[in-house]
C-alpha cells in the first residue's frame, strides 16, 4: 500500500506514473464532460492541465480525486489500477487535492484548521503544541509561510490557500491536485506559490495543476495536457511548446463556421469606449486603458484566452462592475455613470456569459424570464400592474420566432437544454429594441445544431442596425460573425484584426501576449 | 403544476415525519398518541367557541407569517418579528391611551402607529444590511431582544396602571378592534389577517414591483443584470415585513388585550415564520399553516386537563416540524445541486 508519510519508502516507488487515467468518459445528461480522456502523469513532475471554461479539467479531476465516478475507463495509480470510491479513498491512496473554494473554519486557529479530523492527542487531549510543532515545520520546509498560532478567520485568500495545502500534506498526499490555484491570488502570491510546487518536485512528489492562464503553464509546468470539448487535445513537454501553440490548441477549430456573407458596416458610432480601466474581485486592475468604437450594423468581435478581462469589460458595460477610470459613450450618455436599469433604458441589450446565474431564473417559467428588464414597460406592464396574459402571449411567440424546444411559455426554465435556455435569453434581449447589443460567449456549452441558429440570429441583428460587441473565447466563431476582432491580452487590447482576413496564427499570436511585427502596408 | 405539487407533498410528508416522531414521543412519556391527538382536536374544534379560540389564536400567527413570507420574497429572513410585534403592540396601545379620538379614527390611528413602529424597528438592522451588507438573520434575533426589554421598561417605568400588573392603563373603547362574536374575543383582526395574505400574493404576482422583489429573492444576480436595485428593494422589503410584524402586535393590543402586558404574545413572531416556512413563503398557504399551528396552541391548552402529557408537547412537535422541513428542504437542494458539489453541500 502507499505510505502516509511524506519521504517515507513506498512498495510502488519504483513505478513511472504516478497517476494514469484511461478512456475516461462523463456524461452529465446529454452533455458529455469527458469524452474518452487519457492522461498519464509521471511521478516527480508538474503537470499542468489547460483548456478553457467547461473544456472538462475540472471534472476529470472530481473523477481522479473520487468526487465524482466515471462512467467509462479505468485508473491506476502508482502502477496499480484502483478504484476512487471516495475522497477518502483518493487520500489513503496519496492523492491530494485544493480546491477553489476553500473550507476552513474561521474562528480555529491555522494549525487546528491544519489538523482539523486528524488531531494530535496527548492523553486523549488535542496536542497543540505537538500540532503547531508539525504545522511550523512544514511550513518552513516548502515555503508556505504561515503563522500556526493565527485565527484563520482573520487571514488573507492567499493564507488561506496555503493552510488547504498544508491540510493535504499532513493527510499523507504524495500527488497533490490544485484547481485553478492562481484565479484568486495577486501575482506576487503566485511566484511564491509556484517556489512551493517546485519544492514538491524536489521531494519527489507530483503535481497537478489546473489552470487557463497560460503564462504560469509556461512558467511552472513540466507537461502540458490540453483538453478541448471534453477531449483531450495533447500531451507535451512544457520545452517544446510555444506560447502560441498553447492556443491554438486551447482554442482550436472544432466546428468551423463559414464567414457570413456582409456588406461594409458604415452606419454611426453607437458605442465610444475611451480609455476604460476596472478592477477584479482582487481589486487588481482587470481591463486597463480599452479603447474602441462600435458602429451601428457593425459587429465586434473581442477575443482572448478566458480571464484576461473580457468578463470584467462586459460588466463595466453593463454597469454591474464600477469602473475605475475612463468613459463609455452609448448615444450621448456615459455608461461608466449609470445604474443596470438606466444602462437598459440607455438601450443596452446583455446576453451574459454566465447565463445560468445572470441569465435566467431557473426556477421560474419561461413567460417570467422574458419578462426581466421591460417589467416596467407597456404593454407588459401599465400602472404598475402586470398583464400576465400579454406576457405568456410574447413569451409563445418568442418560443416559435427563436424556435424553442419547450412545451409552452409556463416551462420552468430549468427543464430546458443549454442550448435552449440561451435561446430563451437571446429571445429576451434581441426583442428588447435596444441599439448596443452586449453578447458574451453566445454559444458556450450549446450544441451544434443551436449555434448555427444563434448565429443566423445574431447576423439579423446586424442587418438590423444594431450595434454589437461579440465576446467569445471561440476564434472560429469570431471569424465567421466579425467585422473587426480586436484581442484582448492581460487587460489590454493587443491589436485588431479585421474579420475578411482573420489570421489564425496572429490572433493567436496576441492572444498569448506576443505583439505582431506590423507589417508594412 | 407539478413543481407546485412536488414542493406541497414534500411539506406534507415533512409534517406527518414530525406527527409521527412526536407520536413516538408521547409514547415515550407514557400517553396514547391517539388520545393525545383526540383531545388536541377537540381542544382545538371541539365547538363553536373552541374554533373561534384556534381563531383568535391563528389571527398574529397568520399575520406575524404574512411578515416573515414578505421578507422570504425579497430573499430577506426577517427573524425579529417578534420584537417587531412587541413594539407595534406597545405603540398602538399608547395610542389607545393616551389620546381621545372617535371611535373607528381612533383605531386606525393606533394601527397605523404600530405599523410604523414595526416598520421603524427593523430599519436599523435593514440599514446595515444594505449598506454594510451585515447579516439580517443576526441582527433582527438580536433586535428582538432589545424590543421585548424596551417595551418592559416602558410598561414597568414610564406607564405602569397604579396598583396593576405589569400592564399599561387599558385602552380606551374607541380604540378597539371590533368583536365578531358575543362568545369570543375573536375579532377583526383575522379580516385583516386574511386580507394582508391574499393582498400580497396578489401584490407579488400581479405588479411590476412584485416581480422584481420575486426575482431578487429567487435569483439576485439575474434580478441585478435585469435592472432591479437588489439592495434597496432588499431594504424595502425588510422595512414591509417588520411594518406588517409591528401591525400583528396592534391587533394582538387592540383586538385582544385592550392594554399592552409584559410578554402579551409569546412567540407569535417564531409561530408565524415557522409558519412561512412551512408554507414555502407562500402567503396563501400560510392561511392553512397559521390555523394549523393556531389549532395546535389553542388545542394543547385541554391537554394538561385531559391527558397527563404537558402540553410542552406541543412545543416539541414545532420543533420536530421545524426540523423535518428543514431536512426536506436540504435534501430537495441536494438533488437539484451539479454532482460534484453534492458531497459539499451539507
Amino acid at each position: 500500500m502507499v505510505s502516509n508519510a511524506p519521504g517515507s519508502p513506498t512498495l510502488h516507488s519504483t513505478a513511472a506514473m504516478a497517476v494514469e487515467l484511461t478512456g475516461i468518459t462523463k456524461r452529465f445528461g446529454a452533455f458529455v464532460a469527458n469524452d474518452g480522456i487519457d492522461l498519464a502523469v509521471r511521478r516527480g513532475e508538474i503537470h499542468a492541465i489547460i483548456g478553457e471554461n467547461g473544456a472538462g479539467k475540472t471534472t476529470l479531476m472530481n473523477i481522479l480525486f473520487g468526487l465524482l465516478q466515471p462512467d467509462e475507463g479505468s485508473i491506476r495509480l502508482n502502477g496499480e489500477a484502483t478504484v476512487v470510491a471516495d475522497p477518502a479513498a483518493a487520500i489513503k491512496a496519496g492523492l491530494g487535492m485544493v480546491h477553489q473554494h476553500f473550507k476552513l473554519v474561521p474562528s480555529l486557529s491555522v494549525a487546528d484548521n491544519v489538523f482539523l479530523g486528524m488531531e494530535i492527542r496527548r492523553h486523549g487531549l488535542i496536542d497543540h503544541k505537538a500540532q503547531i510543532a508539525r504545522t511550523q515545520e512544514l511550513s518552513k520546509r516548502f515555503g508556505l509561510h504561515v503563522d500556526p498560532t493565527e485565527r484563520v478567520g482573520l487571514l488573507s485568500v492567499g493564507i488561506e490557500q496555503r493552510i488547504e495545502i498544508l491540510k493535504v500534506l499532513v493527510r499523507g498526499a504524495r500527488t497533490i491536485i490544485l484547481d485553478e490555484p492562481t484565479a484568486v491570488l495577486t501575482p506576487q502570491e503566485s511566484r511564491e506559490l509556484f517556489q512551493t510546487l517546485r519544492s514538491f518536485v524536489a521531494e519527489g512528489m507530483t503535481v497537478i495543476f489546473i489552470s487557463h492562464h497560460l503564462e504560469e503553464v509556461m512558467e511552472v509546468s513540466d507537461t502540458v495536457t490540453v483538453l478541448r470539448n471534453g477531449r483531450k487535445v495533447a500531451t507535451r513537454p512544457t520545452s517544446e511548446l510555444s506560447k502560441d501553440e498553447l492556443v491554438r490548441m486551447m482554442v482550436g477549430r472544432e466546428v468551423s463556421f463559414d464567414r457570413r456573407p456582409r456588406a461594409a458596416p458604415d452606419g454611426d458610432i453607437v458605442l465610444d469606449v475611451k480609455d476604460l480601466w476596472a478592477r477584479d474581485d482582487r481589486r487588481l486592475p482587470a481591463v486597463r486603458g480599452a479603447s474602441f468604437t462600435v458602429r451601428s450594423g457593425e459587429v465586434v468581435g473581442i477575443a482572448g484566452v478566458a480571464g484576461n478581462g473580457q468578463t470584467e469589460l462586459a460588466e463595466v458595460l453593463s454597469g454591474l462592475r464600477p469602473a475605475s477610470h475612463g468613459e463609455a459613450w452609448l448615444k450621448g450618455q456615459d455608461l461608466t455613470t449609470l445604474s443596470p436599469a438606466a444602462i437598459r433604458e440607455a438601450g443596452l441589450a446583455h446576453v451574459p456569459g454566465d447565463r445560468m446565474v445572470r441569465g435566467v431564473d431557473r426556477n421560474a417559467s419561461i413567460a417570467a424570464n422574458t419578462l426581466m428588464g421591460r417589467q416596467h414597460r407597456a404593454p407588459w406592464s401599465r400602472n404598475g400592474m402586470l398583464d400576465w396574459k400579454a406576457i405568456a402571449g410574447n413569451a409563445g411567440a418568442l418560443i416559435k420566432g427563436f424556435d424553442i424546444r419547450a412545451q409552452g411559455a409556463d416551462d420552468a426554465v430549468k427543464r430546458l437544454s443549454g442550448g435552449n435556455i440561451q435561446k430563451v435569453v437571446l429571445a429576451r434581449e434581441f426583442t428588447n429594441g435596444a441599439d448596443f447589443l452586449l453578447i458574451d460567449q453566445p454559444t458556450r456549452g450549446v450544441d451544434i445544431g443551436a449555434q448555427e441558429a444563434i448565429h443566423d440570429e445574431i447576423m439579423r441583428q446586424r442587418a438590423a442596425g444594431r450595434a454589437i460587441l461579440l465576446i467569445s473565447v471561440q476564434l472560429d466563431e469570431l471569424a465567421a460573425l466579425a467585422d473587426r476582432i480586436l484581442v484582448m491580452f492581460n487587460g489590454r487590447i493587443m491589436g485588431e484584426v479585421a474579420g475578411d482576413d482573420a489570421d489564425e496564427d496572429r490572433i493567436g499570436m496576441m492572444m498569448a501576449g506576443v505583439m505582431p511585427q506590423l507589417e508594412p502596408a | 403544476m407539478t413543481d407546485r405539487l412536488r414542493a406541497i407533498s414534500g411539506q406534507i410528508i415533512a409534517v406527518g415525519v414530525a406527527l409521527l416522531m412526536g407520536a413516538i414521543i408521547i409514547l415515550l412519556v407514557g400517553e396514547s398518541p391517539v388520545h393525545v391527538l383526540m383531545t388536541l382536536l377537540r381542544g382545538a374544534f371541539g365547538d363553536q367557541e373552541k374554533i373561534a379560540g384556534t381563531l383568535l389564536q391563528t389571527t398574529p400567527i397568520l399575520i406575524c407569517g404574512v411578515a416573515a413570507c414578505i421578507g422570504l420574497r425579497g430573499g430577506m429572513f426577517n427573524v425579529g418579528i417578534e420584537g417587531q410585534l412587541f413594539l407595534g403592540g406597545f405603540a398602538a396601545a399608547w395610542v389607545g391611551f393616551s389620546f381621545s379620538l372617535p371611535a373607528g379614527i381612533h383605531t386606525l390611528a393606533a394601527l397605523a402607529l404600530a405599523v410604523v413602529a414595526g416598520a421603524a424597528w427593523v430599519a436599523i438592522p435593514a440599514y446595515f444590511r444594505a449598506r454594510y451588507n451585515t447579516n439580517e438573520v443576526v441582527s433582527t434575533i438580536l433586535s428582538n431582544y432589545i424590543a421585548v426589554l424596551l417595551t418592559s421598561y416602558f410598561t414597568i417605568f414610564l406607564f405602569k396602571r397604579p396598583g396593576g400588573w405589569s400592564e399599561t392603563p387599558p385602552i380606551l373603547a374607541t380604540a378597539y378592534l371590533p368583536e365578531i362574536f358575543s362568545f369570543s374575543r375573536l375579532n377583526w383582526g383575522l379580516f385583516i389577517g386574511l386580507v394582508l395574505a391574499v393582498g400580497a400574493a396578489l401584490i407579488f404576482r400581479y405588479t411590476s414591483w412584485g416581480y422584481g422583489v420575486t426575482m431578487v429573492g429567487s435569483a439576485p444576480k439575474f434580478a441585478e443584470y435585469g435592472g432591479v436595485n437588489v439592495k434597496r428593494q432588499g431594504f424595502v422589503v425588510l422595512l414591509l415585513s417588520g411594518a406588517v410584524g409591528g401591525l400583528a402586535g396592534g391587533v394582538e393590543t387592540l383586538g385582544v388585550h385592550h392594554r399592552f402586558m409584559e410578554g402579551f404574545a409569546p412567540g407569535f413572531g417564531f409561530d408565524g415564520l415557522i409558519a412561512a416556512l412551512l408554507a414555502n413563503g407562500s402567503p396563501v398557504a400560510t392561511i392553512v399553516t397559521a390555523l394549523f399551528f393556531g389549532a395546535l396552541r389553542s388545542g394543547s391548552l385541554l391537554l394538561e386537563v385531559d391527558t397527563t402529557a404537558s402540553r410542552e408537547i406541543i412545543t416539541v412537535i414545532q420543533a420536530l416540524i421545524i426540523l423535518s422541513v428543514s431536512a426536506q428542504v436540504l435534501i430537495k437542494r441536494r438533488g437539484d445541486s451539479q454532482a460534484g458539489e453534492r458531497r459539499w453541500k451539507f
